[in-house]
Protein backbone atom coordinates (compact mmCIF):
# COMPACT_ATOMS: atom_id res chain seq x y z
CA UNK A 1 0.00 0.00 0.00
CA UNK A 2 2.81 2.35 0.80
CA UNK A 3 4.78 1.21 -2.20
CA UNK A 4 4.95 4.58 -3.89
CA UNK A 5 4.12 8.03 -2.70
CA UNK A 6 1.26 7.55 -5.11
CA UNK A 7 0.26 3.94 -5.72
CA UNK A 8 3.53 2.68 -7.10
CA UNK A 9 3.94 -1.03 -7.65
CA UNK A 10 6.08 -3.07 -5.34
CA UNK A 11 7.76 -5.33 -7.89
CA UNK A 12 11.52 -5.29 -7.74
CA UNK A 13 12.90 -2.61 -9.97
CA UNK A 14 16.32 -3.32 -11.38
CA UNK A 15 16.92 0.29 -12.10
CA UNK A 16 16.87 2.77 -9.24
CA UNK A 17 17.59 6.41 -8.73
CA UNK A 18 18.27 8.28 -5.55
CA UNK A 19 15.34 10.53 -4.54
CA UNK A 20 17.71 13.48 -4.55
CA UNK A 21 18.57 12.82 -8.18
CA UNK A 22 14.88 12.78 -8.96
CA UNK A 23 14.44 16.14 -7.27
CA UNK A 24 17.28 17.58 -9.32
CA UNK A 25 15.55 16.31 -12.46
CA UNK A 26 12.24 17.86 -11.45
CA UNK A 27 13.87 21.21 -10.72
CA UNK A 28 15.69 21.15 -14.05
CA UNK A 29 12.72 20.16 -16.18
CA UNK A 30 10.30 22.50 -14.40
CA UNK A 31 12.47 25.57 -14.64
CA UNK A 32 13.82 25.13 -18.13
CA UNK A 33 10.73 23.77 -19.89
CA UNK A 34 8.38 26.30 -18.42
CA UNK A 35 10.58 29.30 -19.02
CA UNK A 36 9.43 28.80 -22.61
CA UNK A 37 12.55 30.30 -24.12
CA UNK A 38 12.94 29.39 -27.76
CA UNK A 39 15.53 29.62 -30.47
CA UNK A 40 19.23 28.87 -30.45
CA UNK A 41 20.36 25.95 -28.35
CA UNK A 42 16.94 25.65 -26.73
CA UNK A 43 15.54 24.01 -29.87
CA UNK A 44 17.72 21.03 -28.92
CA UNK A 45 17.36 21.24 -25.16
CA UNK A 46 13.56 21.34 -25.16
CA UNK A 47 12.81 18.07 -26.96
CA UNK A 48 15.68 16.45 -25.08
CA UNK A 49 14.25 17.39 -21.69
CA UNK A 50 10.77 16.41 -22.85
CA UNK A 51 12.13 12.95 -23.56
CA UNK A 52 13.61 12.62 -20.06
CA UNK A 53 10.38 11.67 -18.27
CA UNK A 54 9.51 9.35 -21.16
CA UNK A 55 12.82 7.51 -20.88
CA UNK A 56 12.60 7.31 -17.10
CA UNK A 57 9.06 5.97 -17.09
CA UNK A 58 10.13 3.38 -19.65
CA UNK A 59 13.14 2.35 -17.57
CA UNK A 60 10.94 1.95 -14.51
CA UNK A 61 8.53 -0.27 -16.42
CA UNK A 62 5.66 2.22 -16.80
CA UNK A 63 5.28 1.52 -20.50
CA UNK A 64 1.66 2.61 -20.76
CA UNK A 65 2.19 5.94 -19.02
CA UNK A 66 5.33 6.56 -21.05
CA UNK A 67 3.68 5.90 -24.40
CA UNK A 68 0.55 7.94 -23.67
CA UNK A 69 2.71 10.84 -22.55
CA UNK A 70 4.77 10.67 -25.72
CA UNK A 71 1.63 10.61 -27.89
CA UNK A 72 0.07 13.58 -26.09
CA UNK A 73 3.26 15.57 -26.34
CA UNK A 74 3.75 14.77 -30.01
CA UNK A 75 0.14 15.70 -30.74
CA UNK A 76 0.47 19.04 -28.93
CA UNK A 77 3.77 19.74 -30.62
CA UNK A 78 2.41 19.11 -34.09
CA UNK A 79 -0.76 21.13 -33.34
CA UNK A 80 1.38 24.10 -32.42
CA UNK A 81 3.80 23.77 -35.28
CA UNK A 82 1.42 22.86 -38.11
CA UNK A 83 -2.20 23.61 -37.32
CA UNK A 84 -2.02 26.82 -35.31
CA UNK A 85 -0.32 28.94 -37.97
CA UNK A 86 -3.18 28.32 -40.39
CA UNK A 87 -6.06 29.01 -38.01
CA UNK A 88 -7.24 32.25 -36.49
CA UNK A 89 -9.72 33.75 -34.03
CA UNK A 90 -11.43 31.64 -31.38
CA UNK A 91 -10.21 28.34 -32.80
CA UNK A 92 -6.63 29.47 -32.56
CA UNK A 93 -7.16 30.54 -28.95
CA UNK A 94 -8.69 27.18 -28.06
CA UNK A 95 -5.92 25.23 -29.74
CA UNK A 96 -3.35 27.52 -28.19
CA UNK A 97 -4.77 27.03 -24.73
CA UNK A 98 -5.12 23.26 -24.93
CA UNK A 99 -1.97 22.40 -26.82
CA UNK A 100 0.00 25.11 -25.05
CA UNK A 101 -0.76 23.69 -21.65
CA UNK A 102 0.21 20.20 -22.76
CA UNK A 103 3.31 21.43 -24.53
CA UNK A 104 4.57 23.58 -21.70
CA UNK A 105 3.35 21.81 -18.59
CA UNK A 106 3.15 18.13 -19.45
CA UNK A 107 6.89 17.40 -19.25
CA UNK A 108 7.11 18.92 -15.76
CA UNK A 109 3.90 17.30 -14.60
CA UNK A 110 4.96 13.90 -15.89
CA UNK A 111 8.36 14.24 -14.26
CA UNK A 112 6.55 15.07 -11.03
CA UNK A 113 4.30 12.05 -11.52
CA UNK A 114 7.33 9.89 -12.16
CA UNK A 115 8.92 11.02 -8.91
CA UNK A 116 5.89 10.47 -6.72
CA UNK A 117 4.96 7.17 -8.30
CA UNK A 118 8.40 5.59 -8.05
CA UNK A 119 9.58 6.88 -4.68
CA UNK A 120 8.68 5.05 -1.52
CA UNK A 121 7.58 7.14 1.40
CA UNK A 122 10.45 6.00 3.58
CA UNK A 123 12.95 6.59 0.77
CA UNK A 124 11.59 10.08 0.46
CA UNK A 125 11.93 10.65 4.19
CA UNK A 126 15.46 9.24 4.24
CA UNK A 127 16.55 11.49 1.40
CA UNK A 128 14.95 14.54 2.98
CA UNK A 129 16.70 13.78 6.23
CA UNK A 130 20.06 13.54 4.49
CA UNK A 131 19.37 16.93 2.96
CA UNK A 132 18.56 18.27 6.43
CA UNK A 133 15.10 19.38 5.47
CA UNK A 134 12.90 19.96 8.48
CA UNK A 135 10.27 17.36 9.29
CA UNK A 136 7.86 20.28 9.44
CA UNK A 137 7.85 20.20 5.65
CA UNK A 138 8.49 16.52 4.98
CA UNK A 139 5.74 15.04 7.18
CA UNK A 140 2.96 17.16 5.65
CA UNK A 141 4.34 16.44 2.17
CA UNK A 142 4.45 12.70 2.77
CA UNK A 143 0.92 12.75 4.19
CA UNK A 144 -0.27 14.77 1.22
CA UNK A 145 1.01 12.34 -1.35
CA UNK A 146 -0.49 9.52 0.63
CA UNK A 147 -3.80 11.38 0.53
CA UNK A 148 -4.18 12.32 -3.11
CA UNK A 149 -5.30 8.84 -4.21
CA UNK A 150 -7.62 8.61 -1.20
CA UNK A 151 -9.28 11.88 -2.12
CA UNK A 152 -9.67 10.70 -5.70
CA UNK A 153 -11.30 7.44 -4.62
CA UNK A 154 -13.65 9.05 -2.14
CA UNK A 155 -14.59 11.76 -4.58
CA UNK A 156 -15.45 9.21 -7.27
CA UNK A 157 -17.63 7.26 -4.82
CA UNK A 158 -19.45 10.43 -3.74
CA UNK A 159 -19.95 11.43 -7.35
CA UNK A 160 -21.65 8.11 -8.04
CA UNK A 161 -23.82 8.40 -4.95
CA UNK A 162 -24.91 11.92 -5.86
CA UNK A 163 -25.57 10.85 -9.43
CA UNK A 164 -28.16 8.43 -8.09
CA UNK A 165 -29.83 11.31 -6.27
CA UNK A 166 -29.86 13.34 -9.45
CA UNK A 167 -27.32 15.90 -8.29
CA UNK A 168 -25.07 15.81 -11.27
CA UNK A 169 -25.49 18.93 -13.34
CA UNK A 170 -23.80 22.26 -13.14
CA UNK A 171 -27.18 23.95 -13.37
CA UNK A 172 -27.26 24.44 -9.62
CA UNK A 173 -23.61 25.01 -8.77
CA UNK A 174 -24.17 25.82 -5.10
CA UNK A 175 -26.02 22.58 -4.55
CA UNK A 176 -23.31 20.68 -6.43
CA UNK A 177 -20.63 22.30 -4.35
CA UNK A 178 -22.31 21.56 -1.06
CA UNK A 179 -23.40 18.01 -1.80
CA UNK A 180 -20.08 17.01 -3.24
CA UNK A 181 -17.68 18.77 -0.95
CA UNK A 182 -19.27 18.24 2.46
CA UNK A 183 -19.31 14.43 2.32
CA UNK A 184 -15.82 14.45 0.88
CA UNK A 185 -14.52 16.57 3.72
CA UNK A 186 -16.30 14.44 6.30
CA UNK A 187 -14.83 11.18 5.06
CA UNK A 188 -11.36 12.56 4.43
CA UNK A 189 -11.18 14.09 7.90
CA UNK A 190 -12.21 10.77 9.44
CA UNK A 191 -9.62 8.85 7.40
CA UNK A 192 -7.06 11.46 8.36
CA UNK A 193 -7.73 11.02 12.05
CA UNK A 194 -7.27 7.28 11.73
CA UNK A 195 -4.07 7.73 9.77
CA UNK A 196 -2.79 10.13 12.38
CA UNK A 197 -3.43 7.67 15.20
CA UNK A 198 -1.80 4.84 13.28
CA UNK A 199 1.27 6.97 12.60
CA UNK A 200 1.52 7.95 16.25
CA UNK A 201 1.37 4.36 17.43
CA UNK A 202 4.36 3.74 15.20
CA UNK A 203 6.27 6.36 17.09
CA UNK A 204 6.17 9.27 14.69
CA UNK A 205 5.99 11.71 17.57
CA UNK A 206 8.97 10.29 19.45
CA UNK A 207 11.77 12.56 20.51
CA UNK A 208 14.60 10.35 19.35
CA UNK A 209 15.98 10.40 15.87
CA UNK A 210 14.15 7.90 13.71
CA UNK A 211 16.17 5.30 11.89
CA UNK A 212 15.54 4.19 8.36
CA UNK A 213 16.35 0.92 6.63
CA UNK A 214 16.22 2.36 3.13
CA UNK A 215 19.50 2.23 1.32
CA UNK A 216 19.84 5.42 -0.62
CA UNK A 217 22.96 6.60 -2.33
CA UNK A 218 24.38 7.73 -5.61
CA UNK A 219 25.33 5.27 -8.34
CA UNK A 220 26.16 5.44 -12.01
CA UNK A 221 22.60 6.28 -13.22
CA UNK A 222 22.48 9.14 -10.71
CA UNK A 223 25.76 10.46 -12.01
CA UNK A 224 24.46 10.40 -15.58
CA UNK A 225 21.27 12.23 -14.59
CA UNK A 226 23.25 14.89 -12.74
CA UNK A 227 25.51 15.35 -15.75
CA UNK A 228 22.45 15.82 -17.94
CA UNK A 229 21.03 18.38 -15.54
CA UNK A 230 24.30 20.29 -15.37
CA UNK A 231 24.64 20.40 -19.14
CA UNK A 232 21.06 21.66 -19.48
CA UNK A 233 21.61 24.33 -16.85
CA UNK A 234 24.81 25.57 -18.46
CA UNK A 235 23.10 25.82 -21.84
CA UNK A 236 20.11 27.53 -20.25
CA UNK A 237 22.17 30.10 -18.39
CA UNK A 238 24.28 30.83 -21.46
CA UNK A 239 21.10 31.17 -23.51
CA UNK A 240 19.53 33.57 -21.02
CA UNK A 241 22.78 35.50 -21.03
CA UNK A 242 22.39 35.74 -24.80
CA UNK A 243 25.59 33.90 -25.65
CA UNK A 244 24.15 30.96 -27.59
CA UNK B 1 -7.07 24.16 23.93
CA UNK B 2 -3.79 22.39 24.34
CA UNK B 3 -1.47 24.80 26.07
CA UNK B 4 1.15 22.38 27.25
CA UNK B 5 3.18 22.72 24.10
CA UNK B 6 3.06 25.42 21.52
CA UNK B 7 5.53 23.62 19.29
CA UNK B 8 4.26 21.72 16.31
CA UNK B 9 4.07 18.00 16.90
CA UNK B 10 3.71 15.07 14.54
CA UNK B 11 -0.05 15.07 14.98
CA UNK B 12 -0.31 18.70 13.92
CA UNK B 13 1.93 18.08 10.96
CA UNK B 14 -0.31 15.24 9.80
CA UNK B 15 -3.31 17.55 10.11
CA UNK B 16 -1.46 20.08 7.98
CA UNK B 17 -0.78 17.40 5.36
CA UNK B 18 -4.38 16.24 5.19
CA UNK B 19 -5.91 19.66 4.86
CA UNK B 20 -3.28 20.92 2.48
CA UNK B 21 -4.07 17.93 0.27
CA UNK B 22 -7.79 18.68 0.25
CA UNK B 23 -7.26 22.39 -0.18
CA UNK B 24 -4.93 21.88 -3.08
CA UNK B 25 -7.16 19.38 -4.87
CA UNK B 26 -10.15 21.72 -4.64
CA UNK B 27 -7.95 24.59 -5.71
CA UNK B 28 -6.67 22.68 -8.71
CA UNK B 29 -10.19 21.73 -9.73
CA UNK B 30 -11.00 25.46 -9.81
CA UNK B 31 -7.82 26.24 -11.71
CA UNK B 32 -8.74 23.79 -14.48
CA UNK B 33 -11.22 26.38 -15.73
CA UNK B 34 -8.24 28.62 -16.46
CA UNK B 35 -8.14 27.22 -19.99
CA UNK B 36 -10.31 30.12 -21.00
CA UNK B 37 -8.35 33.37 -20.72
CA UNK B 38 -11.06 35.21 -18.77
CA UNK B 39 -11.26 32.50 -16.16
CA UNK B 40 -7.54 32.71 -15.62
CA UNK B 41 -8.16 36.10 -14.07
CA UNK B 42 -11.57 35.39 -12.54
CA UNK B 43 -9.84 32.56 -10.65
CA UNK B 44 -8.56 35.10 -8.14
CA UNK B 45 -12.17 35.77 -7.19
CA UNK B 46 -14.01 32.46 -7.37
CA UNK B 47 -11.04 30.35 -6.27
CA UNK B 48 -10.96 31.67 -2.69
CA UNK B 49 -14.75 31.40 -2.46
CA UNK B 50 -14.80 27.69 -3.25
CA UNK B 51 -11.71 26.77 -1.26
CA UNK B 52 -13.22 28.63 1.69
CA UNK B 53 -15.14 25.52 2.74
CA UNK B 54 -12.17 23.20 3.31
CA UNK B 55 -10.05 26.02 4.66
CA UNK B 56 -12.49 27.15 7.32
CA UNK B 57 -12.71 23.56 8.51
CA UNK B 58 -8.92 23.48 8.59
CA UNK B 59 -8.81 26.67 10.66
CA UNK B 60 -10.99 25.13 13.32
CA UNK B 61 -8.31 22.47 13.80
CA UNK B 62 -5.47 24.94 14.11
CA UNK B 63 -4.32 25.79 17.58
CA UNK B 64 -0.67 26.45 16.96
CA UNK B 65 1.48 28.97 15.20
CA UNK B 66 3.00 28.07 11.85
CA UNK B 67 0.50 25.63 10.38
CA UNK B 68 -0.90 28.04 7.80
CA UNK B 69 2.62 29.01 6.82
CA UNK B 70 3.53 25.38 6.15
CA UNK B 71 0.41 24.97 4.02
CA UNK B 72 1.36 28.09 2.10
CA UNK B 73 4.94 26.94 1.57
CA UNK B 74 3.79 23.58 0.23
CA UNK B 75 1.27 25.25 -2.07
CA UNK B 76 4.04 27.54 -3.30
CA UNK B 77 6.34 24.61 -4.04
CA UNK B 78 3.57 22.77 -5.86
CA UNK B 79 2.72 25.84 -7.93
CA UNK B 80 6.36 26.01 -8.93
CA UNK B 81 6.22 22.39 -10.05
CA UNK B 82 3.04 23.19 -11.96
CA UNK B 83 4.91 25.87 -13.80
CA UNK B 84 3.61 29.09 -12.33
CA UNK B 85 7.04 30.55 -11.62
CA UNK B 86 8.94 31.08 -8.42
CA UNK B 87 7.29 34.33 -7.27
CA UNK B 88 4.48 32.33 -5.72
CA UNK B 89 6.85 30.83 -3.17
CA UNK B 90 7.62 34.30 -1.81
CA UNK B 91 4.04 35.54 -1.74
CA UNK B 92 3.00 32.25 -0.15
CA UNK B 93 5.46 32.67 2.72
CA UNK B 94 4.54 36.33 3.26
CA UNK B 95 0.79 35.88 3.30
CA UNK B 96 0.95 32.55 5.11
CA UNK B 97 2.93 34.16 7.92
CA UNK B 98 0.60 37.15 7.97
CA UNK B 99 -2.39 34.84 8.31
CA UNK B 100 -0.64 32.99 11.13
CA UNK B 101 -0.03 36.22 13.01
CA UNK B 102 -3.64 37.27 12.60
CA UNK B 103 -4.81 33.90 13.94
CA UNK B 104 -2.43 34.14 16.86
CA UNK B 105 -3.66 37.61 17.69
CA UNK B 106 -7.19 36.20 17.92
CA UNK B 107 -5.96 33.32 20.07
CA UNK B 108 -7.15 30.89 17.33
CA UNK B 109 -10.75 31.25 18.42
CA UNK B 110 -11.84 34.72 17.34
CA UNK B 111 -14.36 34.50 14.49
CA UNK B 112 -13.35 37.86 13.08
CA UNK B 113 -9.71 36.90 12.98
CA UNK B 114 -10.29 33.60 11.19
CA UNK B 115 -12.26 35.41 8.49
CA UNK B 116 -9.56 38.01 8.12
CA UNK B 117 -6.81 35.41 8.21
CA UNK B 118 -8.39 33.43 5.39
CA UNK B 119 -8.88 36.57 3.29
CA UNK B 120 -5.24 37.54 3.80
CA UNK B 121 -4.06 34.01 3.14
CA UNK B 122 -5.97 33.95 -0.16
CA UNK B 123 -3.72 36.67 -1.53
CA UNK B 124 -0.83 34.20 -1.84
CA UNK B 125 -2.27 33.29 -5.21
CA UNK B 126 -1.34 36.70 -6.60
CA UNK B 127 2.24 35.46 -6.94
CA UNK B 128 1.17 33.59 -10.08
CA UNK B 129 0.36 36.89 -11.75
CA UNK B 130 3.49 38.79 -10.79
CA UNK B 131 5.45 37.69 -13.89
CA UNK B 132 2.59 39.07 -15.95
CA UNK B 133 3.49 42.54 -14.72
CA UNK B 134 7.04 42.53 -13.44
CA UNK B 135 8.59 40.96 -16.51
CA UNK B 136 5.71 41.69 -18.84
CA UNK B 137 7.34 41.81 -22.26
CA UNK B 138 9.56 38.77 -21.90
CA UNK B 139 6.72 36.87 -20.25
CA UNK B 140 4.41 37.42 -23.18
CA UNK B 141 7.19 36.72 -25.65
CA UNK B 142 7.88 33.39 -23.96
CA UNK B 143 4.20 32.56 -23.89
CA UNK B 144 3.80 32.92 -27.65
CA UNK B 145 5.88 29.81 -28.34
CA UNK B 146 3.40 27.56 -26.58
CA UNK B 147 0.04 29.26 -26.58
CA UNK B 148 0.06 31.12 -29.89
CA UNK B 149 -0.24 34.81 -30.67
CA UNK B 150 -4.02 35.01 -30.43
CA UNK B 151 -4.22 33.62 -26.89
CA UNK B 152 -1.46 35.94 -25.79
CA UNK B 153 -3.10 38.97 -27.40
CA UNK B 154 -6.37 38.17 -25.65
CA UNK B 155 -4.55 37.82 -22.36
CA UNK B 156 -2.74 41.09 -22.92
CA UNK B 157 -5.92 43.08 -23.52
CA UNK B 158 -7.43 41.67 -20.33
CA UNK B 159 -4.46 42.62 -18.20
CA UNK B 160 -3.69 46.32 -18.23
CA UNK B 161 -1.48 47.58 -15.40
CA UNK B 162 -4.26 48.59 -13.02
CA UNK B 163 -5.65 45.08 -13.30
CA UNK B 164 -3.07 43.92 -10.77
CA UNK B 165 -4.74 45.92 -8.02
CA UNK B 166 -8.12 44.60 -9.07
CA UNK B 167 -6.78 41.05 -8.84
CA UNK B 168 -5.34 41.77 -5.42
CA UNK B 169 -8.67 43.10 -4.24
CA UNK B 170 -10.48 40.19 -5.89
CA UNK B 171 -8.40 37.72 -3.88
CA UNK B 172 -9.15 39.51 -0.66
CA UNK B 173 -12.87 39.99 -1.25
CA UNK B 174 -13.18 36.46 -2.60
CA UNK B 175 -11.49 35.35 0.60
CA UNK B 176 -14.00 37.22 2.75
CA UNK B 177 -16.93 35.71 0.86
CA UNK B 178 -15.30 32.29 0.97
CA UNK B 179 -14.84 32.59 4.71
CA UNK B 180 -18.51 33.48 5.14
CA UNK B 181 -19.54 30.57 2.92
CA UNK B 182 -17.20 28.22 4.74
CA UNK B 183 -18.59 29.28 8.10
CA UNK B 184 -22.16 28.79 6.92
CA UNK B 185 -21.34 25.28 5.69
CA UNK B 186 -19.52 24.50 8.93
CA UNK B 187 -22.51 25.57 10.95
CA UNK B 188 -24.96 23.69 8.78
CA UNK B 189 -23.07 20.41 8.56
CA UNK B 190 -19.91 19.93 10.54
CA UNK B 191 -20.92 21.30 13.90
CA UNK B 192 -24.04 19.19 13.81
CA UNK B 193 -22.09 16.08 12.84
CA UNK B 194 -19.63 16.69 15.65
CA UNK B 195 -16.60 16.95 13.39
CA UNK B 196 -15.66 20.42 14.56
Amino acid sequence: MFAGLISGSENAVRFTLDPRTKLALVATVCTIMISGRVGGIMTVIHPMLALVPFALLLLFGRVKAAVSYLLAYAAAYSMISFIMPVTSGMISILIGATAGIIYRMMPSLITGYFVVSTTKVSEFNAAMERMHISSKITIPMAVMFRFFPTIKEESAAIKDAMYMRGINSLRSPMEMLEYRMVPLLMSVVKIGEELSISALTRGLSGDTKRTNICKIGFHLPDLLCFLLCIVCWICFVLHVGGMI
Amino acid sequence: MNQQSSKLQAKDLITVGIFTAIYFVVFLACAMLGFIPVFLLAMTFYGPIITGIPFMLYLTKIKKFGMVTITAVICGILMFVFGMGYFTMFTAVIFGLAADFILKAGNYTSKKNTTLAYAVYSIWFIGNYIPLYLTRESYFADLVSGYGQEYVDTLRTYTPGWMFLVLLAACFIGGLIGAALGKAVLKKHFVRAGIV
